[in-house]
């Protein structure tokens, strides 16, 4: 009986994870489609050399974001990770974390003025929760930097 | 002339196709089915291996303390006669049965209304007062003492423990909780495992009344009872019964192996003549 | 596709200058890797099973993000840089990224 308790919890506990995870997902995605057409005119580059044109100013600019995984994506990864193979309920993380973090990037290089950012780096952190059972929740911080040019 | 631009970049290409929701759905129903059948292996070895447990080892480890929670009948007198008659039709179909040397079944008789039977570890049978009282003649009673003792001869009581306990151990060993899974995954196993235990233990019962009254009618009646029994109330069905869904089947079974009964030429005894 | 970690490709001209690309993939080895590699801790030495799982995992971090520059018009990337981070024990994250270009 208990143990028919604690499956319906992790039961539901899934089904949250699922409707809820997924649904802020596809808003996320969404989101970010709508402002990457935004910001599509503030460049970015990984070149460390930039174009011979005289900019007037170069800042350091820093997006960065933390994201979780649901309960449901949690679950679906430690099944995956028996078997072995692509854990693609990650990497949809990943890739919105990612994104996310260059967006905020350039958010703030265009609230410097600047429409072209280069030297791009990006730095993935993933914080362990500690004492949260045998595994911890998964989350990671994403940050994307580069130097933002000032005409 | 250089130029700088960035055209939209395809960012689906960084997420696999395919679905996480149907992977996850595969994955949870083959591991249930990897984790159900590596626990019948084990069961299945375990209760193998309990089996080569010698009979006399089995009595000196468990003797009578399997037996402590067993409610003592009310009328004393009674109770001992019922026991005595027991005792004596067991000990007959023990001698039709040929059990192996040295084991000596003892029947229980138990002062509760649910009807039911068990044979349990160290040669012991429990037969309840509900069971008793229902039984219609003497064939049907000898039936189900029978059938225990069919039990007991197949070291099927051990074999089960023996089963519980291997999955009990491999789920330790992995860290599970053991004192509530293994029961639960024992029973949910067994379910599947035990139905021919049961099918042995009914043929072997049929052979033993047959030898003792010459045929098998009215055997088929000890489970249309416990079925008439268990029918409206579900949750408490008998565990004579719990174990054996194809109830129907094993009453057709028994009417089959009493086709050659004449009822009339060979009527059927009435519970406890003396 | 020319793949570089320079700044540039030696003996052509970088006419386009496309932006950032990036391909990455989480991935991890089935359960018995991971008991063997817990084994394998005990005495040290190269984790095999991990080392093919990572390199299987950055080639295609590297298969996507050419996908992605490819998507672009691109017929190069230069400045690729790798990057892993670790997502759980057993599983872990690879990722390639550069600028891809268009070189004469």
């Amino acid at each position: 009986m208990e143990l028919l308790i604690q499956l319906g919890f992790v039961a539901l506990l899934l089904l949250v994870g699922l409707v809820f995870g997924r649904a802020a997902e596809q808003r996320h995605f969404r989101d970010l489609e709508r402002r990457e057409a935004e910001f599509a005119n503030v460049l970015v580059f990984n070149e460390r050399t930039p174009p011979q044109r005289p900019f007037r100013e170069a800042a350091l600019v820093v997006g960065s974001v933390v994201v979780a995984e649901d309960y449901f994506k949690r679950m679906a990864a430690a099944l995956k990770s028996l078997v072995g193979g692509r854990l693609t309920a990650y990497e949809s993380l990943m890739d919105r974390g990612r994104r996310e973090a260059i967006l905020r990037m350039k958010a703030e290089a265009r609230a410097r003025g600047a429409r072209v950012v280069f030297n791009v780096r990006f730095e993935t952190a993933s914080l362990a929760e500690a004492g949260a059972g045998a595994r911890p929740m998964f989350s990671a911080e994403f940050i994307a930097y580069g130097t933002a040019l000032v005409e | 002339m250089v130029s700088y631009e960035n055209p939209q970049v395809p960012h689906e290409v960084n997420v696999s196709r395919e679905s996480v929701l149907a992977e996850f759905v595969r994955l949870a129903t083959g591991l249930c089915l990897v984790v159900l059948a590596v626990a019948a292996v084990l069961y299945f070895c375990g209760g193998a291996l309990a089996r080569l447990v010698p009979y006399s080892t089995e009595q000196r480890w468990v003797g009578g303390r399997v037996l402590a929670p067993i409610s003592e009948p009310a009328d004393v007198a009674d109770a001992a006669r019922v026991r005595a008659y027991l005792q004596e039709l067991a000990d007959d179909l023990a001698r039709h049965m040929a059990l192996p040397a040295g084991m000596r079944p003892v029947v229980h008789w138990s002062d509760t209304d649910v009807p039911n039977a068990f044979a349990t570890l160290g040669g012991h049978v429990v037969i309840t007062r509900g069971l008793y009282a229902r039984m219609p003649s003497e064939n049907a009673l000898a039936m189900v003492l029978a059938h225990e003792l069919a039990h007991l001869r197949e070291r099927d009581p051990i074999s089960a423990v023996g089963g519980t306990a291997s999955l009990a151990l491999v789920l330790g060993l992995l860290g599970g909780d053991v004192e509530q899974l293994a029961p639960q995954v024992a029973q949910a196993v067994q379910l599947g495992y035990s139905r021919r235990a049961e099918r042995r233990a009914d043929d072997a019962a049929v052979e033993a009344i047959v030898a003792r009254y010459g045929h098998a009618g009215g055997a088929a009646a000890v489970f249309e009872v416990l079925a008439g029994y268990a029918g409206p109330l579900r949750g408490a069905t008998p565990t004579l019964l719990s174990t054996h869904p194809a109830d129907d089947d094993r009453i057709a079974r028994l009417k089959q192996a009493a086709q050659q009964w004449d009822p009339v030429r060979q009527p059927l005894r009435p519970v406890d003549e003396h | 596709m020319e793949l570089s970690n320079l700044e540039v490709i030696p003996g052509r001209q970088v006419v386009r200058h496309l932006g950032l690309v990036q391909g990455s993939t989480v991935r991890s080895k089935h359960a018995g890797r991971d008991i063997m590699a817990g084994l394998k801790n005990i005495v040290g030495g190269e984790l095999k099973g991990y080392t093919e799982l990572l390199i299987e995992a950055r080639q295609e971090a590297i298969e996507r993000m050419v996908a992605q520059a490819q998507a672009v018009g691109a017929n190069a990337v230069i400045n690729v840089r790798f990057s892993t981070s670790n997502i759980t024990s057993g599983a872990a994250e690879v990722m390639a990224y550069g600028t891809a270009v268009y070189a004469e």
